[in-house]
């Protein structure tokens, strides 16, 4: 029960760093692949259909944690307190640029939510590869170490990741300005799958991991539902599978 | 305000009240606007296809916020309340994990499918996912409810070396603590969209708008859903007093006694709730009382639409009234929550025991972000909402068709 607890965590977690990772890269990248603002908000239009659904990767990440192993929600949120400090208000800052920036009609308010989308993003990046780093040094003692900082360079990853992501998904000069990049998404993305694994697999499983009805039930239930959520996400990837030349909501 | 333990549940009542309110509003206004597409699918009429879109507007928007508040809350359990995952997480993280993966997982997926699909996909499947959206919301508050009703009347675990262990699933689940609170919460959520959804067309039938046939409409749905839910409200509300903590109503001879029992188990303390429970308990019963009031005036006002276009004093009283609903909440919630202390779980883990052990400058330092962020969101949100509630159904750019500069869309090209 143990290990498919683990591997269910394993894979919620490497699909929120390989698909959220998109699209955080895209954000960091923001001014680079969008000169003005009509252009930027092409950008975003990349990412809008599924930014919303990637994220939910990892609210399900955080959830089978707090079902499966309780003691790394306390092990990790409590060591690395900093850290997450930093990536919640990343996250909601970088969200409602996304969100609200479409909602009022003028350049200061584009600019504001632009600058949130691009300031968060980074922050988002560089406390993941903190996070991610800190774990691959630290493994059982949760804490602040030598990879929070080596760790940094891996927010790179996720703005190649993006601009791998911005070659499939954008066209015109977008695609020129992504086209600059060395980038492959599924070189990236393999690249963010391998980080995470390595990072995981230091990780004390054994002494956090829940016991009884409480892990089973967790455990089975994510394993049953899983392909029903796999569809529910591809429903999305088939849906706005093509290139995008206009604005969307965002 | 250098005592962490306040400090933290300071944190972590701003964070849930603030998250609460959005998702009041949205349960209810997201089972409005899947009522209204339906009725717009099923006879393709023009003006609930336009109602679909203004109002599915407005939920959107108010739904961008609540998604964020909640995700702070979620890693709050973590941060700030480590001794909760390390005591009690392997009975409450079930729910929790419920709740993420059984329903707002595919809440989220069909949202961004919804708002974005919108033209694109075909109508009849746009129309079920905002009913999945609308159904596995509300089963996620099912699920925090059951976390949080456990949380109240700890059921269907036992306590092995010092550690709940969960043992009964069945029991977590059915606890009445939860399944009459989801329903309070429920219908409490209806009736807060109801009055939001009358209180913005009575805004434009005040100032005398074109739109009369669209805010009319909108008028009567939403009175109607307000008086409908004000009764089930109080029903399920007066339900859970057979099941509330000895403790919470101080003086009486049960909270005497539960007191003395505290204190033989777990050491001499103070085991009484605080004052301000029993403040919210009166706030909240006085709310409803008027609310049941406008809503036994909204009864005898809807069968004649000429009357809810014309009644000006009627319109005043409703825009007035779109606040109290939220009072009521907020208030029943205090009422809840704060008459749970000392207790995170009620005779089994006290908050002051479940605090995180991080150094106090770090809590105080989240508390200051956070409380600043959300104090932002709380003042945009409601501006944005107001501004577009102001605009009409013409300002909408929900399902709007993508503003084209005369060039002809690529065809589409399929990258993956």
């Amino acid at each position: 029960m143990e290990v498919l607890a683990v591997v269910m965590l394993a894979v919620f977690t490497v699909g929120y760093l390989v698909l959220a990772g998109a699209d955080i890269g895209v954000g960091m990248l923001l001014p680079v692949l969008g000169r003005d603002q009509a252009e930027r908000r092409v950008v975003l239009a990349a990412i809008g259909p599924f930014f919303l659904g990637n994220e939910v990767w990892l609210v399900a990440a955080a959830g089978v944690t707090a079902g499966a192993f309780p003691g790394l929600e306390h092990h990790l949120l409590e060591g690395l307190f900093p850290l997450f400090a930093v990536l919640l208000p990343a996250w909601v800052v970088r969200d409602m640029g996304l969100w609200l920036r479409g909602r009022v009609d003028a350049a200061v308010w584009r600019g504001g939510c632009d600058a949130a989308i691009v300031a968060g993003s980074w922050a988002l990046a560089l406390a993941w590869g903190a996070l991610l780093g800190s774990m691959l040094v630290g493994g059982g003692e949760a804490g602040l170490n030598a990879g929070s900082v080596l760790g940094l360079p891996l927010a790179l990853l996720f703005a190649v990741h993006g601009a791998g992501f911005a070659r499939l998904r954008s066209a015109g000069a977008v695609l020129e300005r992504a086209r600059r990049f060395p980038a492959r998404y599924g070189v990236s993305a393999v690249a963010l799958v391998g980080v995470a694994l390595a990072a995981g697999s230091r990780l004390p499983w054994s002494q956090v991991v829940s016991s009884g009805t409480g892990l089973a039930a967790t455990a089975v239930m994510t394993a049953v539902l899983l392909p029903l959520l796999l569809a529910a996400q591809a429903l999305v990837w088939w849906t706005f599978r093509g290139r995008v030349d206009s604005p969307s909501y965002l | 305000m250098d005592d962490p333990l306040m400090l933290a549940r300071l944190q972590f009542a701003l964070t849930a009240g603030s998250h609460f309110l959005f998702v009041a509003l949205t349960l209810g206004l997201a089972t409005l606007v899947a009522w209204t597409q339906t009725r717009a699918t099923l006879s393709g009429s023009a003006v609930h296809a336009r109602m679909t879109r203004f109002w599915g507007q407005l939920y959107v928007i108010n739904y961008a916020v609540g998604i964020v508040t909640g995700l702070v809350m979620e890693f709050q359990f973590g941060m700030n309340w480590g001794g909760m995952s390390s005591l009690v997480g392997q009975v409450f993280g079930a729910p929790l994990a419920m709740e993420t993966v059984v329903a707002f997982f595919v809440e989220s997926t069909f949202l961004g499918l919804w708002i974005f699909g919108w033209g694109r996909l075909n109508r009849w499947l746009h129309l079920a996912l905002i009913w999945v959206v609308t159904l596995t919301a509300y089963m996620s508050a099912f699920f925090i409810l059951v976390a949080n009703g456990w949380m109240q009347r700890p059921v269907g675990y036992e306590m092995r070396d010092g550690v709940a262990h969960l043992t009964d699933l069945g029991a977590l689940l059915t606890n009445p603590t939860a399944v009459l609170a989801f329903f309070h919460v429920g219908f409490g959520g209806l009736l807060t969209a109801g009055l939001f959804m009358a209180g913005v067309s009575a805004y434009h039938l005040f100032r005398r708008t074109a739109e009369v046939d669209f805010f009319r409409r909108s008028m009567r749905v939403g009175l109607v859903t307000m008086a409908a839910a004000v009764f089930p409200v109080v029903v399920f509300g007066g339900m859970q007093f057979a099941y509330v903590q000895p403790t919470k109503q101080a003086g009486t001879a049960e909270a005497v006694a539960a007191e003395a029992g505290f204190a033989a188990r777990f050491g001499p303390g103070d085991y009484q709730a605080p004052g301000l429970a029993a403040a919210g308990e009166a706030v909240m019963t006085l709310v409803w009382s008027l609310l049941f009031l406008l809503a036994v005036a909204a009864l005898v006002k809807v069968p004649f639409g000429r009357w809810l276009v014309r009644g000006r004093i009627f319109h005043v009283v409703v825009m007035a009234a779109v606040p109290l609903p939220y009072v009521a909440m907020l208030s029943g919630w205090v009422f809840r929550e704060v008459g749970r202390q000392p207790w995170v779980v009620y005779g089994v883990l006290t908050t002051d025991e479940a605090l995180s052990d991080v150094r106090p400058g770090l809590i105080a330092g989240s508390f200051v972000v956070f409380t600043g962020l959300f104090a932002v969101l709380i003042v945009v949100n409601g501006w944005l909402l107001a501004r577009y509630a102001r605009r009409g159904p013409d300002g909408a750019r929900l399902g709007a068709a993508p503003p084209s500069d005369g060039a002809v869309p690529a065809a589409l090209t399929p990258t993956f």
